[in-house]
């Protein structure tokens, strides 16, 4: 390996320089005397913020505590990420909303290069949102039943005599357009785009406290900033549908998502002592949603809001280490 | 022939009246008549059969990424799969080696090495960009996101050259190749990224490898088409005088035609950095990190780091265009005639560069300097990243607001061009009955292109029929077009005032490099505030991607202009705006129509963009297909955008001789 470098650079200097690197890397991560045992732990930050948090909060204890050295990616979820685990370029990933329950998600589960952990301690909800003000107007709005007949007052430029529900990121589970249809509502469902670009149409909206109705889910941070009311939705049945692709019924709400910690399979069976705190991680939606509001809302540094986190809840970040 | 035949062309042409032009308009004009009669008689009536449609497609294409996961899975991988990953595990070595390596020489030592070595071969001027840029990768705070963002396309552009410009050398000399190329080149351009980032991360995994790979995919095009250019531009006299003095092809090839075509093959260099600059972004999805990854997470928790991001990229593709630009000047052979002692005080300067930089690295290793440029130095803040996400935080806010003063003029704006633009556009594609569309278009290309041009696009539509995706295909073509003709009406406009002032053409270099490095969603997060129509922002975004290609080309084509055309306008007494309307616009009007023809390329290129703001149509299925695992879906619609985009091509590229004389 070494001569190949070498040709590489056309320098034996070159030579030198590694040496110096991996010195330079041995000591910046000396940050206690275990540096051995633990070695390089990758986690995949996906892109939403309650993931940003936990990753963060993950990163400084398994950094602080336990002397590892941490690598983040940011592998797009699904597919790409389970194929990195499976390369054995993510090792760990903290919060997955069901994509293992998949086709392809299937594949991966089954061959063992991904492995579920345990749940991170928080469930997920999807579902249909509106601002909390407009049930001043129209109380009825609690459930779906009372959308019916008032769709038009969620009208925009762009929706035409239909109301509009706004959809949500693409990469997102959902089957919006076939509840809409089932359910029989005069709403058009439009795509509003990236989890960005989604939170800006709604929040203008909000802001100008005009109706809206859209695609939302919890944990989220924005939760703690805009006062939304989740609308009721039929309630679940047996053979009940969420992919929109199967044909079948849809006709009910989402189901709640227990947010799962996956490891490669290569990590699983490392023996790492940051695979006991992998599984011993756990926390609340309350816990995520302050974090992510720090990072997101507050615009800290993650690194300072997981610091400012963990010093605060000493108790529970040492229940993950026992 | 054509070089007897050209001089003839250049020398008649002056103000004769066209009348091919006006009728070909006129009769574009009627046939979109028709097509609009029929659309009304026969509203939503005829949507694309089913019975003409494979439904089975999408699963055979699940299948096959089914199947290429088990192949690569397998403990006894075949030999494509053996050379994939060694390939994959030495780029991923190489660029990790590179990026600790500058942070190794800290940031301190990187800097002065950079600058000395840009100071040798670039001049000064250069050098103190370089200075500025790594002034920026400091202070934004993202030094180490910077030097894995620069380690990484240092080697995706030095790779996409080894391959582009031997291709584009070949492609120059050899007709039957560059016509074989050509369209895998269009191909590699127009087909989304998205829908080869899954391909990409099975055969090449998740890491630097396959961010480079996806980046020389859209990077490698523009360095073969340049190169093939100069090379063809080289004037068939010398040629044939080099020919006649007996040189070999070889001969030929290192001594006539590279060093007279060393001019373009620089800008297709140039080119390959800003095209492989604008994928930052894209190769973070994949485990590029840097400020790729900066960018996206900053998106949906910080957009102010995230533009702040977006602009140290441009900053850095900025920075290396002009770098390359002034290095290939200094050191062009044809402009510095050197003498002995010029020789040896250039030696003496290199030996020096060498040495400061040395010199550089080591004083600042032995003063322990770190390798990342820290944030704060002792208690005081050393960045200005706090200020200035406070300064971006306090315009995002302000776009932010709905009782701004700009919103009120964006969203009724935003709202119009909806209601009066492309809703009857969409209704009349989408709902338009299918066959007067395919017939439609087809006639369309048949008149502006020619025959060959019209059958292509005939079976081009018949492919987006058949493959299931008609009307979400339709639907992005009528926002294709919306953001075309906005795009054509900036480019053309802009453009002629650049040909006209040189001091607006210097304006407008940033801008343009501006708008092409930024990536797309950082730009477009602004718009998305400032216009409640979600299709809008996607629409404006293409617009402002593609505009400034039209520019260049219309700028370069008005410029092109035989100055005795003008002399002679000028003679007759035509005032300026008269001799700009009468002669140079009529006689440029094939770049102008070229300039259009590339807009339609580029807004194509960011159609998937579109869907992640709300565009809705086949780039949604793109995204969406990527993430969700849905492989046969997003293969499909990336292929629509590709036939689309062949279809439009032909539809607009008019004569293929006409393209090829404003090419060269």
């Amino acid at each position: 390996m070494s001569i190949r470098r070498i040709r590489r650079g056309g320098l034996t200097v070159l030579g030198l320089t590694l040496a110096a690197v991996a010195a330079l890397t041995v000591s910046g991560s000396a940050f206690g005397g275990a540096a051995q045992s633990c070695g390089t732990v990758t986690i995949n930050e996906q892109s939403w913020a309650g993931s940003t948090a936990n990753t963060y909060v993950a990163k400084y204890v398994l950094e602080k505590r336990l002397s590892c050295k941490v690598k983040l990616t940011q592998v797009t979820e699904g597919a790409p990420y389970f194929q990195a685990m499976r390369d054995g370029k993510v090792d760990v990933a903290l919060e997955d909303w069901d994509n293992t329950l998949g086709a392809a998600g299937q594949r991966y589960i089954k061959d063992k290069s991904v492995r579920v952990i345990g749940s991170n301690g928080i469930t997920g909800v999807i579902g249909w949102y509106i601002p909390r003000y407009l049930l001043k107007q129209y109380p009825a709005f609690k459930t779906w039943r009372g959308l019916k007949g008032k769709e038009s007052v969620f009208k925009s430029p762009e929706s035409g005599s239909q109301g509009m529900f706004l959809g949500g990121d693409p990469s997102y589970v959902q089957k919006d357009r076939a509840l809409i249809k089932e359910l029989g509502l005069d709403l058009k469902h439009v795509v509003a785009g990236a989890e960005p670009a989604q939170v800006a149409r709604w929040s203008q909206l909000y802001k100008q406290k005009k109706p809206v109705l859209f695609y939302w889910y919890d944990p989220q941070y924005l939760n703690a900033q805009y006062d939304l009311v989740r609308v009721q939705l039929p309630k679940r049945f047996k053979g009940c549908l969420d992919d929109e692709k199967q044909s079948g019924k849809h006709a009910c709400e989402y189901p709640s998502y227990g947010l799962d910690k996956l490891v490669s399979g290569k990590f699983a069976t490392s023996g790492s002592p940051a695979l006991k705190f992998v599984k011993k991680f756990k926390w609340t939606s309350t816990d995520q949603n302050f974090v992510a509001n720090l990072i997101a809302g507050k615009k800290m540094k993650p690194e300072k809001a997981a610091e400012q986190w963990v010093k605060a809840n000493a108790k529970k970040v040492n229940a993950w280490l026992k | 022939m054509a070089s007897i035949a050209e001089p003839v062309l250049t020398a008649t042409p002056v103000v004769v009246h066209r009348p091919w032009w006006r009728g070909k308009l006129v009769q574009v004009a009627g046939i979109v008549a028709l097509m609009y009669v029929a659309s009304r008689m026969w509203a939503l009536e005829y949507p694309w059969p089913s019975s003409l449609v494979w439904t089975e497609l999408p699963f055979h294409l699940d299948d096959f990424q089914i199947w290429l996961l088990d192949e690569r899975g397998k403990t006894d991988q075949g030999i494509v799969f053996t050379v994939f990953e060694a390939f994959s595990n030495s780029i991923d070595r190489f660029v990790e080696w590179f990026t600790r390596f500058l942070l190794w020489m800290t940031w301190l030592g990187t800097t002065i090495a950079g600058v000395a070595l840009v100071l040798r071969f670039g001049g000064v001027r250069a050098a103190l960009l370089t200075l500025f840029a790594f002034a920026t990768f400091a202070l934004t705070g993202l030094w180490e996101e910077s030097m894995q963002t620069l380690a990484l396309m240092l080697v995706a552009v030095a790779l996409s050259l080894i391959v582009g410009i031997p291709l584009g050398v070949l492609a120059g000399r050899s007709n039957r190749f560059n016509r074989a190329i050509t369209p895998v080149l269009d191909a590699m351009q127009i087909v989304p990224a998205f829908a080869y980032l899954m391909p990409v991360v099975i055969l090449f995994s998740i890491g630097p490898a396959a961010a480079v790979v996806s980046t020389m995919i859209y990077a490698i095009p523009p360095a073969i088409r340049i190169t093939a250019l100069g090379i063809r531009g080289v004037p068939v006299n010398t040629v044939e005088a080099a020919m006649s003095l007996g040189s070999t092809r070889g001969q030929l090839l290192t001594k006539v035609q590279l060093p007279l075509a060393r001019r373009l093959i620089l800008l297709g260099v140039n080119q390959c950095i800003l095209f492989a600059l604008s994928m930052v972004v894209i190769a973070g999805l994949i485990g590029g990190g840097g400020l790729g990854a900066v960018v996206t997470s900053g998106l949906y928790s910080n957009p102010a780091l995230a533009l702040l991001a977006g602009l140290v990229i441009v900053v850095m593709a900025m920075t290396l265009d002009r770098v390359t630009e002034a290095m290939a000047d200094r050191t062009d052979p044809a402009k510095r005639h050197l003498n002995e002692s010029g020789r040896r005080r250039l030696r003496l300067f290199t030996l020096a560069t060498g040495a400061a930089a040395v010199v550089g690295i080591g004083i600042a290793k032995i003063l322990g300097v770190a390798a990342t440029y820290p944030d704060e130095a002792g208690d005081r803040v050393v960045t200005l990243e706090e200020w200035l996400l406070t300064k971006i935080q306090v315009v995002l806010d302000y776009i932010g607001d709905p009782f701004s003063f700009a919103f009120s003029v964006t969203q009724p704006t935003g709202t119009f061009i909806y209601q009066h633009l492309l809703q009857p556009l969409q209704e009349f594609l989408v709902e338009g009955p299918w066959f007067t569309t395919v017939v439609g278009l087809t006639a369309i290309a048949f008149v502006v292109s020619g025959l060959r041009p019209a059958l292509t696009t005939l079976v081009m539509l018949g492919l987006i029929g058949c493959t299931g995706v008609w009307a979400l295909s339709m639907d992005t073509l009528s926002q294709v077009l919306v953001a075309t003709v906005i795009a054509a009406a900036i480019g053309i406009s802009l453009g002629v005032l650049a040909a006209e002032s040189d001091v607006f053409s210097k304006a407008m270099r940033p801008v343009n490099d501006l708008l092409q490095t930024l990536p797309q969603l950082v730009y477009i997060i602004p718009f998305i505030y400032l216009i409640q129509v979600s299709v809008v922002p996607g629409i404006i975004a293409g617009a402002l991607y593609a505009f400034p290609v039209t520019l260049r080309l219309v700028e370069r084509g008005v410029r092109d202009v035989p100055p005795n055309s003008v002399e002679a306008a000028h003679a007759f007494g035509a005032s300026r705006l008269q001799t700009l309307v009468k002669v140079k616009l009529p006689l440029a009007g094939d770049a102008v129509m070229l300039g259009v023809n590339q807009a339609i390329i580029m807004v194509l290129a960011v159609v998937v963009i579109g869907g992640l703001v709300g565009s809705g149509g086949l780039g949604y299925e793109v995204a969406q297909g990527l993430v969700r695992g849905q492989f046969g879906q997003g293969v499909i619609a990336s292929f629509a955008i590709l036939t689309l985009g062949i279809a439009l091509d032909r539809v607009t590229q008019g004569t293929r001789q006409r393209r090829k004389d404003v090419l060269a």
